[in-house]
């Protein structure tokens, strides 16, 4: 068989050509690495079990991290989420609640101290008698006399 | 998200390329063992979440990146990078040699144990095996991903960190590297 060595293909024909060389090259190549040593296939077999795996527990920790899940805290038991900002602020709010209520409730007992003290202020500066007079020694004498 | 069986039908089906381009890489069977079994396990752990048509080339990228990290382990990269830079031989730049010859021998080797008088089938298949070997790495590396692996030029561009005409030249001179050694072997007329 004699052939021209020279090359005179275009280079969309070299390209082709070259293509065709490197798959049949490629699908020998395929052929020998199918015969592999029972020892590699054993081991290739191991690393992929291996990293079965470890892809089941990535999705087990994903899944972990997307589902919501009964969690501990202290001595009860609660649900914990990926929503776990909102979970808190709802757990958070019955006891922003207790705290106001508490808060108010001090502040109406207090006004309603402070106008018992008034009312009581109000009833003596508003008497016939001027709060002086209680200071008067005379009038101390006057009223012990007259409880006897 | 591939599923387990997905993940393990294309671990099955991409292991032993793997490992065989590893182990041209690498020269030690051992070493291409760990590498293959890092990739995996790496490609399982941080990518499956990522769909089945995805995985080919996500695993070529993690393969290259582990086998460079072996590499860099083994405190040889001044030689790596070396080789790396290599655009080939004197060989390389015969492009005038005519590659349909060896094509044509190979082709007519296909299912016929009688294609050549002095070089049996399997022999032929060893000698490619070793002359692929032989490659310079990126020649190597640009040729498998093309031709074995099937990415195309812009996949292959990725997963060598490389330009797309580089990878063009790499292929190039990689085919007529080995058409010319296979010719020197006496796989050609």
């Amino acid at each position: 068989m004699t052939r021209n060595t020279t090359s005179t293909f275009s280079l969309p024909d070299r390209d082709g050509l070259e293509a065709r060389f490197g798959v049949r090259v490629a699908s020998m190549l395929g052929e020998r690495a199918q015969s592999t040593a029972p020892d590699i296939s054993e081991r290739l077999r191991f690393a992929r079990e291996q990293a079965l795996s470890r892809a089941q527990a990535a999705r087990r920790q994903v899944q972990a991290a997307t589902a919501p899940v009964v969690v501990s805290r202290g001595r009860s038991a609660a649900l914990a989420s990926p929503l776990g900002w909102w979970f808190k602020l709802g757990s958070a709010a019955p006891l922003a609640l207790l705290v106001l209520g508490l808060a108010g409730i001090a502040h109406v007992h207090d006004k309603a101290q402070i106008a018992a003290v008034a009312e009581v202020d109000a009833a003596l500066l508003s008497d016939d008698l001027p709060p002086d007079a209680y200071t008067d020694p005379g009038f101390a004498e006057y009223l012990k006399t007259t409880r006897e | 998200m591939a599923t387990d069986k997905e993940l393990s039908d294309f671990l099955k089906s991409v292991e032993k390329r793997a490992f065989k381009r590893t182990a041209f890489a690498v020269r030690d069977d051992d070493a291409a063992l760990d590498i293959v079994q890092d990739s995996m396990i790496r490609l399982a752990e941080k990518y499956v979440d990522r769909p089945a048509a995805e995985l080919p080339l996500l695993f070529q990228r993690i393969l290259s990146n582990a086998t460079m990290d072996w590499f860099r382990r083994q405190k040889v990269r001044s030689a790596v990078v070396h080789n790396f830079s290599e655009f080939g031989g004197a060989g390389d730049e015969d492009g005038e040699f005519d590659i349909l010859e060896v094509l044509d021998n190979l082709e007519g080797t296909v299912g016929t144990e009688s294609a050549s008088d002095s070089v049996s089938r399997e022999q032929i298949l060893r000698i490619i095996e070793v002359e692929v070997g032989e490659l310079p790495t990126r020649q190597r590396e640009a040729f498998l991903l093309r031709y074995w692996e099937e990415l195309d030029v812009a996949e292959t561009a990725s997963v060598m960190g490389c330009s797309e005409g580089s990878v063009k030249t790499h292929c190039s001179r990689a085919v007529h590297a080995l058409a010319k050694a296979l010719k020197a072997k006496g796989l050609a007329p």
